[in-house]
């Protein structure tokens, strides 16, 4: 059984078409990233699948079960726009978002994800003391305990610093090896390649990649080559078949047109500087993000 | 636990543990309390100051049996029957010689001496006030003009009265009748209010009219003072902390585990929870207190569960609506200017109370208690003045008032899911008119 499954999903606001005949599966158990740049439709996908917002057509199921606006509790929820009541107690406010959902053995849970989240020591403080890295941690927490089966993560890692990232993926790894379908939306690539077991891609309302990381790289197939040289600088883009280049500091990335020739550019390459290193490569999603949203 | 109760047990537990709850619990009596008690203090110390008056006579007749007249009535009734202290201030008088040539020059003269409190008043007896034209009241020189820094006129009611006694003795006289004769003339009657006289329908006894006295309207108004006060330290914070949630943007993860159903219901159902305690704990302190002071057989506790279920109906249709519109606050300012809004439905008819107490079963009291808004405090104010309402009314109004309260909670449950999770600009009156119709 799929832990989602959207069927022709179409969502307005007025004028605008946030969401556009978007069709989607994810299994269970697995970690499904969405990607796409700002206003492109993933915080509306992930309230329609949640059943914040219903659908203007189509169908959204979660576990084989139409959301038609019960509240199953089967679903955890960070939504983007963080929010907390701040005059509550860390452990007070946990065991109540938790107790909301219907779940069993709460208050050991929250302790549970207290601890490995290093919050034990700020059980009893108030939300409005906490630094915003701590009350992060503790939305996490609130969305889930006690254990959904599905997890929605809208910018799980965004303004966290690294520490406090770290902590945060590894309990996403932690849901996933209990049997938890987690989806999470980012803006880091690197992330979304690092932790997703399929990535979707929404631009302009509709679906415009869908798949594991290699089905996704495959569709463009070996056009990327990474080159260290000495002075390549602005030489790259005269070279024959080059389309592209990317400065990334250390080394520069090249899209290569359909059909170039990579030996030819490494020969032309050659003769004019002395190369440290050329590696021929898939595209990362980053590239492949900018290609698509950069209207490329 | 059901969602709506486990969210309504957080809010109610979190809000009667503000600071702002506890205050308004104790220090909204105690400012009500005062103002009662201020006025009966009042009351108890009237102004007795000598008041000098000066009486100029354009009749050139009527001041000397005018001031005698004021005299008189004023020895009468200058001692408080009940407390044998003086209850009223002692009038004088000076008679001015009219000054035909240059009137306003002599008025101005004489409110110098007012504004110096050289004098408390000075009156004019118009030139036709024994025998006044046809033109009556447009004529001032028909009657006696009364100036003076207070508004009205001076004294109260109190001095109409002697004034025209002094007046009416002078006609007498000029109709040749003996002065002797004079009081018994002019002599008024006391008139007492009373209640209905009304029968039992079982056995057929008849209950005898009571005696009404301006201490049987304090029961009603302190319930209906009861009534606003509880709901105002109910719901005014409500519209607040609903929209400073939104604004904290703490109802989208909550509405991923709850229904926006849940979430209005069990806000106002905390609320009812905050407006019981504050009653249980308001009426238990006002029975404790009467029976201290041994007039425990004033409380109305026939009326105690009718003020219970106006409390609910009220307490519920005022939190539906502060959930409406808190959710449709775009910042703190919005929910201070739709403030206003919320508390129609009890400031109009605190306004009407007058009106009402004054004709309890009029057209326009018996109308505004069937009309579901008001029918909480007006009905309430209604039945607990004597002679109440016919036994159908409240039944019929309350109804009435659960219909309009359950149509007012639908719509606002309507413009609270699509309020909550709007952020930016606050939407028009039509905007909202146009989300609870369609939701």
């Amino acid at each position: 059984m799929h832990a989602i499954s959207l069927r022709g999903v179409t969502k307005t606001f007025g004028e605008l078409k946030a969401v556009d005949d978007l069709s989607l599966t994810v299994p269970e158990g697995a970690i499904h990233g969405f990607i796409g740049p700002n206003g492109s439709g993933k915080t509306t996908t992930m309230r329609m699948i949640v059943g914040i917002f219903h659908p203007d057509s189509g169908s959204v199921q979660v576990f084989g079960e139409e959301m038609t606006g019960i509240r199953t509790g089967l679903i955890g929820y960070l939504p983007e726009e963080r929010g907390l009541y701040r005059k509550m107690n860390v452990r007070t406010l946990l065991e109540f978002h938790g107790e909301l959902r219907g779940g069993d053995n709460v208050p050991q849970q929250v302790s549970h994800w207290l601890d490995r989240l290093g919050l034990a020591a700020f059980a009893d403080a108030k939300v409005e003391t906490l630094s915003k890295g701590m009350t992060q941690k503790v939305q996490f927490i609130a969305a889930v305990v006690p254990k959904p089966r599905l997890v929605i993560l809208d910018e799980p890692f965004s303004g966290l610093d690294p520490v406090s990232a770290e902590s945060i993926r590894e309990g996403i790894l932690e849901m996933r090896r209990s049997g938890t379908t987690v989806v999470l939306s980012t803006h880091d690539m690197g992330t979304a390649e690092a932790l997703c077991d399929s990535i979707l891609m929404i631009f302009k309302g509709r679906k415009v990649l869908d798949g594991t990381l290699d089905q996704i790289q495959d569709q463009y197939g070996n056009d990327t080559i990474r080159v260290s040289a000495e002075g390549a600088g602005e030489l790259l883009a005269s070279l024959p078949g080059v389309e592209n280049v990317r400065d990334l500091g250390q080394y520069q990335e090249v899209r290569m047109a359909r059909g170039a020739d990579p030996q030819e550019m490494l020969r032309a390459l050659i003769a004019c500087v002395p190369v440290k290193s050329f590696t021929v490569a898939r595209p990362s999603l980053h590239d492949i993000f900018v290609r698509i949203a950069g209207n490329e | 636990m059901n969602k709506l109760l486990i969210i309504a047990k957080r809010d109610y537990i979190e809000s009667v543990k503000t600071k702002a709850f506890l205050f308004g619990l104790i220090v909204a009596p105690i400012l009500f309390g005062s103002g009662f008690i201020g006025i009966a203090l009042l009351k108890n110390k009237p102004d007795i100051a000598e008041r000098r008056i000066a009486l100029v006579d354009r009749t050139g007749e009527a001041a000397a049996t005018v001031i005698e007249a004021v005299r008189e009535r004023n020895e009468r009734d200058l001692i408080d029957k009940d407390t044998g202290k003086q209850g009223m201030p002692r009038y004088s008088f000076e008679t001015v010689a009219p000054d035909t040539a240059n009137p306003d020059a002599q008025r101005l003269a004489l409110s110098r001496r007012v504004r110096s409190n050289e004098l408390y008043a000075f009156a004019e007896i118009g030139s036709k006030a024994l025998h006044p034209d046809s033109a009556g009241d447009k004529n001032p020189e028909n009657g006696i003009s009364w100036y003076s820094n207070d508004s009205g006129v001076g004294g109260g009611r109190w001095i109409n009265s002697p004034l025209n006694d002094g007046i009416r003795r002078v006609r007498l006289r000029q109709s040749g009748v003996d002065p002797a004769r004079f009081s018994d003339l002019l002599g008024s009657v006391d008139i007492r209010p009373m209640s209905l006289v009304s029968q039992d329908e079982r056995t057929g006894r008849i209950h005898p009219a009571e005696k009404r006295d301006q201490a049987a309207t304090v029961v009603p108004l302190v319930l209906v003072m009861m009534l606003f006060m509880i709901v105002m330290i109910t719901s005014a914070p409500m519209l607040n902390a609903i929209a400073e949630d939104k604004l904290q943007r703490v109802h989208e993860m909550l509405l991923a585990s709850a229904t926006p159903f849940d979430l209005i219901g069990g806000k106002v159902l905390a609320a009812l929870g905050r407006s019981l305690t504050s009653s249980i704990l308001y009426i238990s302190g006002a029975l404790v207190t009467l029976n201290a002071l041994a007039m425990f057989g004033i409380a109305p506790m026939e009326l105690i569960p009718w003020f219970l279920v106006y409390l609910i109906a009220e307490i519920t249709m005022l939190s539906a609506i502060a959930a409406a519109l808190g959710s449709a606050c775009g910042s703190p300012q919005d929910a201070q200017s739709l403030g206003m809004l919320l508390f129609v439905p009890v400031i109009i008819p605190m306004m009407m109370m007058a009106p009402v107490m004054e004709r309890p079963n009029g057209g326009l009291a018996v109308a505004m208690s069937f009309f579901p808004p008001f029918t909480p405090m007006i009905m309430m104010l209604r039945q607990a003045m004597p002679g109440g309402v016919p036994a159908w009314e409240p039944w019929v109004g309350l109804v009435g008032t659960i219909v309009g309260v359950t149509a007012i909670s639908w719509a606002a449950s309507r413009i609270f899911r699509v309020g909550i999770l709007l952020q930016g600009k606050p939407p028009s009156m039509g905007e909202l008119l146009k989300w609870a119709v369609r939701g």
